[in-house]
């Protein structure tokens, strides 16, 4: 699988189904279930950049 | 809370439906739109995820956890939750388990051969993992539909709106109350 140069753009997909099912679930009105999933979504990804700079600084200062 | 505002009609129906088609419950509701969106997100993610895997990442041994854990498939109690797409591994499992020569189905999501198994996880690597996580999470992901077809939203607007009214209402309340205690004293 060549054409997978880098699999952490495989991760979008995942979170952002994540983010709105998780939002449908919860509310019933559209715009309610549109804006709490693309938050929900700006949180997982901040997280996930997050932990992957710390992690990548702790693995190249250590 | 939600059920007196939102029509469920056979809640126990459609939470079956949910589970055997993802979204097909909310559209036996009439919440064509939630449907849709269930429909796209969870099938979506584990179409994407059966073929990353190459159609051999879906299946089910009876097997004792305990007793053999290497050939347990823990992955597949997730992806049982997408329903009628993940059936034929149960199915296939059940024969294999009787039948160890079965050809049902031209082996159609059974357990594939160990050399098979080993020399995807060679070509595949990650991508075969993120394949066996899509569909687990799809799967996982169809509980809370289920969930969502057999009990409504958690919240509705018109609940958070109230609540949000209410919390302000008790806020000012307590604000009117501090200031008539400290005019007392």
């Amino acid at each position: 699988m060549g054409s997978f140069s880098n699999v952490y753009w495989l991760v979008l997909p995942l979170v952002v189904a994540i983010s709105l099912v998780y939002s449908a679930s919860r509310h019933e009105a559209w715009p309610r279930i549109w804006s709490r999933s693309l938050r929900l979504c700006l949180w997982i990804l901040a997280i996930l950049i997050g932990t992957r700079a710390i992690l990548l600084l702790i693995n190249t200062q250590v | 809370m939600s059920q007196q505002r939102i029509s469920l009609r056979d809640p126990v129906k459609a939470a079956f439906l949910a589970w055997l088609v993802p979204g097909l419950g909310h559209y036996y509701q009439g919440r064509k739109g939630k449907a849709l969106l269930y429909a796209i997100c969870i099938l979506g993610l584990y179409l994407v995820g059966f073929a990353l895997g190459e159609g051999k990442i879906v299946y089910w041994r009876w097997v004792n956890p305990l007793n053999n854990p290497e050939k347990f498939a823990p992955h597949y109690i997730g992806q049982f939750f997408v329903g009628l797409a993940a059936l034929p591994a149960l199915i296939q499992g059940t024969i294999r388990h009787f039948s160890p020569d079965s050809n049902f189905l031209w082996g159609f999501m059974a357990e594939p051969p160990q050399n098979v198994l080993n020399g995807m996880i060679l070509r595949l690597n990650k991508i075969l993992e993120i394949g066996v996580i899509y569909t687990t999470v799809a799967g996982l992901l169809n509980i809370l539909a289920i969930y969502d077809a057999y009990e409504g939203p958690a919240y509705i607007d018109l609940d958070e709106a109230e609540a949000e009214a209410e919390s302000e209402a008790e806020a000012a309340r307590a604000a009117s109350n501090g200031a008539k205690v400290e005019g007392a004293v």
